[in-house]
This record gives structure tokens, sequence and C-alpha cells, in this order.
């Protein structure tokens, strides 16, 4: 049960958004240019970094519906994203994004982990600091969400069904609808 | 000052307001934080951090602006980040 009186049937971050509408569009706005916004990373490569954040920091909701995002825009390769959250280390992705996934872990684990070596990996491996820097923004954004729903005890179903569909439409049309879309939602029920 | 991890971060600042103030401490020889980089370099994602603050910390709510930046402070603190 959530710790405060929140819309039901609303899961996860999406219930703080109908709650805090103020403070949901610049959410999105910020979760749209990271993820979803034309980059040299891949919308699919982005959401991976997002849902391994997301799974190190044990948030049941933001890990189920990044994922399902991540296997969308990855060819609906759900072992894929299962794998790097397991071990990214062995997982069937570039070594640059496993020298990024090596860096956004670190971020998740505090404050002064990132050491020199961690970012020398990354340019071996072809990261520019741009890809760098978002990186380490994700990890950090993705910190403060994770915390966000879960400190609230913010309600989510075990089982996936519905978040696929959502999963599509994000990974089609990004994140700066859904401010209007859940407030609509919250505005039919009775 | 230290440098940072990522010199691009420091030596391609973007039109922002922020970076004019960069400029304005660089040319005084004055020191000054260097999470202006941050917001200076990638500003069409930072500006939504700007905006999300400046409604977090003083946006309309029943804890004053005093109380919030406590919290702020507290946490940072404990996150051991002195800025």
């Amino acid at each position: 049960m959530p710790h405060i009186q929140l819309a039901e049937g609303l899961p996860g971050i999406r219930s703080l958004f109908v709650f805090r509408p103020e403070t949901a569009a610049t959410l999105c706005a910020l979760a749209d240019v990271l993820l979803h916004a034309p980059g040299t990373l891949t919308p699919g490569e982005r959401e991976l970094i997002a849902t391994y954040v997301s799974s190190q920091n044990d948030c049941h909701y933001c890990q189920t519906t990044h994922g399902a995002i991540a296997a969308y825009h990855l060819g609906r390769n759900d072992a894929l994203v299962a794998d790097v959250k397991r071990d990214f280390e062995h997982a069937g992705v570039s070594e640059k994004l496993k020298a990024l996934l090596n860096i956004a872990g670190k971020v998740q684990r505090g404050g002064k982990n990132v050491q020199p070596e961690d970012i020398e990996r990354a340019r071996r491996e072809g990261a520019t600091d741009v890809e760098i820097h978002d990186t380490v923004l994700i990890a950090a954004a993705f910190c403060m969400f994770n915390r966000y729903v879960d400190e609230l005890a913010t309600w989510a179903p075990p089982e996936i069904p519905g978040y696929r569909e959502r999963a599509a439409h994000v990974a089609e049309h990004g994140y700066l609808g859904i401010p209007k879309a859940v407030l609509a939602h919250a505005g039919n029920k009775p | 000052m230290k440098p940072m991890f990522l010199p691009e971060v420091e030596a391609n600042p973007q039109a922002s307001p922020v970076t004019d103030l960069i400029r304005i401490a660089q040319s005084n020889g004055a020191e000054y934080p260097k999470i202006w980089h941050l917001f200076g370099y990638r500003p069409e994602a930072t500006a939504h951090l700007g905006e999300f603050t400046q409604g977090i910390m003083r946006g309309e709510g029943p804890l004053s602006s005093g109380i919030r930046e406590l919290i702020a402070a507290f946490t940072s603190y404990h996150n051991d980040c002195p800025f």
C-alpha cells in the first residue's frame, strides 16, 4: 500500500504524476531527452542503461517498464534485457555499451565510485564525452526515479500484461505525452 | 581547480545563461562550482533539471522554501556532496 493517498489503478510513477502534475512535465521532458530524443546511443541502448540501474536498485516497476521498452527497441528481445540485468559483461551487447553499463553501475552504488580507469575504458571502446555524460545522467536520474517510486511504496502489479502495450507506445512516441495521458486516465475515474 | 573527468564538458560549453556566468567568473579569475559546466554542456537536458529544481524548491507547496532547502542540504551532506 502506498505511504500516501494516490490514485488507484495507476502503477508506479504514473500515480505520482497524477498526484503532482507540476513536477510530472519536467520529469517526463528529462526522460524524453535522455532516452528517446535522437542521439548517438540508440534508444534501445539508453533504455538498457535505465533498466540495468533500476534492476540494481531493485525497483520492480522501473525495471519492468523500461525493460519492456528496451526489449521493444531491440526487436522484442526480452532475453537480451534479462542477460544485461544478470551479467552485462557477458551479454550480447557491444564492448562500448558494456563500458557504459560499468560506469552506470558505479553511479548506482554512490556518488564517488567512478574512477579514471572506468572513463578510460569507455573512451577506449569508442564512447564520446556526450555518451559518457549522458550515461552518468541517465544512471543518476534513474536512481532518483527509482527512489521516488519505491520510497512512497507505489503500487505496481507483479506481472507484465498491460506494460507491453504501454511500452510499445512509449517506444514509438516518447515520454512527452505521458503527463497528459495519465491525467486524462485519472479524470475518467469515478 | 581539479579538472573534470570529461575535458569536453569544460571545453565545449553551449549557448546558455550559465555559460555566460562561467565566462564572467573565468574572466575575473574567480572560482566557481563546476556543476555549471554540466548545466552548460547539454542544456537541452539540464534545462529540465533546472526547471524541476525550481518547481520542487520554490513552487507552491505546504513546505517553506527554507525547510525544502534544509532537506536538500541534509541529503547532500549524507551523500558527501559539499556543493
